[in-house]
């Protein structure tokens, strides 16, 4: 039963269970497609972002570029007054972090640095020929922009607390004789710019890599540029380095629940006209190259993913439930069912066995009831021929009873009484009869048996053979085509055949070669045997109704009781058989008996 | 033959014919009473009867049972004669049987006077021959 049952669960169930795990994995997919294009867009504003930022300091870098400064230019001595005005800009655009002017020497000769919102410190002037942005902005050509490395910005090889990064932006710079006399270079505060890119609309993450995929900037980490401050952990999964190896275009890789966006960000040799339309465009000269990676991390993607497998497990859970107790109850009914069906057959069976036994009976019963109709028909055939017969005698012997009463004379008397003696003589000799009647009925059981005709035949023709058949050439003849087996009653259908050759040999005609015929015929379904013989026989119309009666005779000078067709009559009518005589005198007799 | 017969008994118990004729005797010592063990006896002589224009026997008394020809068989005989018969003749069918289809089957012979049943005793005797023989006897 519960393996059934579980079967058919796990039947209904897997198909159910294959169904909503592919709408489950084909809605998670949508969710996650639908959030990588969501990151896409989020991604592009940002880069944008980004990349209008640099634009603004590159377009910033260019006009200090494009400024044509005096001859021999001193702005911290005899060009102060041509200074000032561009003081007062540099003090305003809080952005800049320090404004610099250095010779072809790498040697500062104007160096502002910020303090506050409103304030700038003039003055303090450094040598700076070993920095690297200084000898990348000397060999610039005009036109040409240089663009650092976002880097923590450091006073005298220290980095400046607290943290600072900042974005060099260095232009070279020329007198009014379009002389080349040095660079300038302005230090960009980024942790605006970076911290606008790390701020969240969703809970996503981004990375900004340089090309060596260090990270400048991350909304993991508060603070920027954290492999400069020593903190080598690199906050940035590796294997997602190689991937963006050798990536130009913005990609987006779905990993191990992550989405992540990336996004080259190439700034190198690519030109733009900055500022004042008049201007030519500029070539940007950068040592690197940027990534910009937002990742949506597995939280996020599951808190999205979340409804759908609860959903999912809630709705899986119910079917199991469900589709449990479905197939519990179903198997439980079927069961029950087949139970049903199992004790109506076996009470079928047993219904058809009583029917059985009921028809058996009703066969048995019907046997007797034949057999003691016959019994019936006997007894009352038997009862005619006590009253009819014995009455007479009976009758008589009361007479002569009655007479010898009242008779006085001793001669009469004497002439009486031997007439009892007749009267008993004629008793016995019924009574004989009688008996010999019952006997044939009643000395055996009716016995059906399927009987060999032409056997039987011969059986009794062997009785006669000694006798009478030999001597007088009387013939018995056997046509049995049609039919040669009957079930009959054997001691029957003996003594009849017995007492028609007896007859036909004992009423044979002298004149001609005498003999009896059984042939069998098949007439409306019965069998039919017809015994012929071309013996004296029969005046029909005067002796037609008495043929088969006892005591009747018909030929004076021949012997014969009167009993032999009596018999054969009797023992046909007991097994519902008929018997009718066809005769011609001095032709013959022809019996048919229908069985 | 050299006394005509007045009664003709026809029956194949012997012992019957003995006692109706004594039965008969001791009514009247006048009537004459025939006796044959058969119908074919019976019908040879009466056949005869009417060949010699010989008076029949006013009665006769007729059994159903015997062997060689019956009471019936007697009558259908008697049916064919009967134009050739010149005086009354009553046949009487004697029988022990008491079977109703032979009352019904005696009834349908116009040729019979009556149906008696044995044993005849010597009242019915004297009653059938009152009718017939009126005081003659």
């Amino acid at each position: 039963m519960w393996k059934r049952v579980f079967k058919m669960f796990i039947g209904l169930y897997v198909p159910l269970v294959a169904l909503t795990m592919y709408i489950f994995y084909s809605q998670k997919e949508k969710q996650i497609i639908a959030l990588s294009e969501y990151q896409q867009r989020d991604a592009i504003l940002k880069k944008n972002y980004f990349l209008e930022q640099c634009n603004a300091l590159l377009d910033d870098t260019v006009y200090w570029s494009n400024l044509e400064y005096p001859v021999s230019f001193d702005p911290m001595g005899k060009h102060t007054s041509f200074m000032d005005r561009y003081i007062e800009l540099i003090k305003e655009i809080t952005d800049y972090d320090q404004f610099r002017f250095i010779d072809l020497h790498g040697q500062e000769f104007f160096r502002a640095v910020r303090n506050s919102a409103d304030s700038v410190t003039i003055g303090n002037l450094q040598n700076k020929e070993n920095h690297q942005y200084v000898r990348a902005g000397l060999a610039l050509s005009k036109n040409q922009l240089y663009l650092s490395q976002i880097s923590l910005n450091r006073e005298n090889g220290i980095i400046e607390k607290p943290n600072k990064p900042v974005l060099r932006a260095v232009a070279p710079i020329f007198d009014t004789t379009q002389t080349k006399i040095g660079v300038v270079v302005i230090n960009f505060k980024m942790k605006r710019v970076l911290d606008q890119l790390k701020s969240k609309v969703a809970d996503t993450e981004l990375f900004l890599l340089d090309e060596n995929h260090r990270v400048i900037s991350s909304s993991l980490h508060e603070e920027d540029l954290p492999y400069e401050t020593g903190n080598v952990d690199n906050v940035f999964p590796i294997d997602l380095i190689s991937n963006i190896k050798g990536i130009t275009l913005d990609t987006t890789i779905v990993d191990d629940d992550h989405i992540w966006r990336l996004q080259p960000i190439v700034l190198n040799g690519t030109k733009s006209s900055f500022g004042s339309k008049s201007n030519l465009p500029s070539e940007i000269v950068t040592p690197s190259n940027w990534y910009m990676i937002l990742e949506i991390p597995p939280r996020l993607i599951k808190s999205y993913v979340q409804p759908l497998l609860d959903s999912f497990i809630t709705f899986n859970i119910i079917a199991i439930i469900g589709l449990f107790t479905l197939s519990y109850v179903f198997q439980k009914k079927k069961a029950e069912k087949d139970l049903f069906y199992k004790e109506l057959e076996s009470k079928n069976i047993l219904l058809t066995r009583s029917k059985d036994q009921l028809e058996e009976n009703n066969v048995i019963v019907n046997e007797m009831n034949n057999s003691l109709e016959i019994r019936n028909k006997q007894l009352s055939d038997f009862n005619y021929l006590i009253s009819h017969n014995l009455r007479a005698p009976v009758t008589s012997m009361s007479v002569i009873v009655e007479m010898i009463r009242i008779e006085k004379n001793p001669e009469i008397l004497n002439q009486l009484l031997p007439k009892l003696e007749q009267v008993s003589n004629s008793i016995t000799n019924l009574t004989k009869d009688i008996n010999k009647y019952v006997s044939i009925l009643d000395s055996k059981e009716i016995k059906i048996t399927n009987i060999d005709l032409q056997e039987l035949i011969a059986e009794v023709k062997h009785e006669f053979t000694e006798t009478l058949l030999e001597d007088t050439g009387f013939e018995v003849l056997i046509n049995i085509d049609a039919w040669d087996h009957i079930s009959y009653s054997k001691f029957y259908l003996q003594s009849i055949i017995h007492n028609f050759i007896s007859n036909s040999i004992k009423y044979k005609r002298d004149d001609v070669a005498s003999y009896i015929e059984f042939k069998t015929a098949i007439e409306n379904k019965h069998k039919v045997l017809y015994v012929r013989d071309n013996g004296i026989g029969l005046n029909m119309e005067r002796h037609g109704d008495n043929v088969f009666k006892l005591y009747k005779r018909f030929h004076r000078n021949i012997s014969g009781k009167g009993m032999g067709l009596f018999l054969v009559k009797s023992q046909l009518d007991a097994l519902n058989a008929t018997i009718t005589i066809n005769s011609k005198e001095g032709v013959g007799t022809t019996f048919k008996l229908i069985f | 033959m050299t006394t005509k017969p007045n009664i003709l008994l026809v029956d194949d118990d012997e012992l019957y014919l003995y006692l109706m004729k004594k039965t008969i005797h001791q009514l009247s010592k006048d009537l004459v009473v025939s006796t044959f063990t058969d119908g074919e006896q019976a019908v040879e002589y009466i056949s005869k009867c009417t060949e010699e224009k010989i008076d029949l026997p006013e009665v006769i008394f007729l059994d159903i049972n015997m062997p060689f020809l019956d009471g019936w068989g007697f009558l259908n005989e008697f049916k064919k004669l009967k134009d050739k018969i010149q005086n009354d003749v009553n046949i009487y069918m004697v029988s022990s049987s008491m079977r109703d289809s032979d009352i019904k089957k005696a009834s349908h012979f116009e040729e019979l006077t009556g149906y008696v049943v044995k044993p005849v005793n010597k009242i019915e005797l004297a009653e059938i021959f009152k009718k017939i023989y009126h005081e003659n006897w």
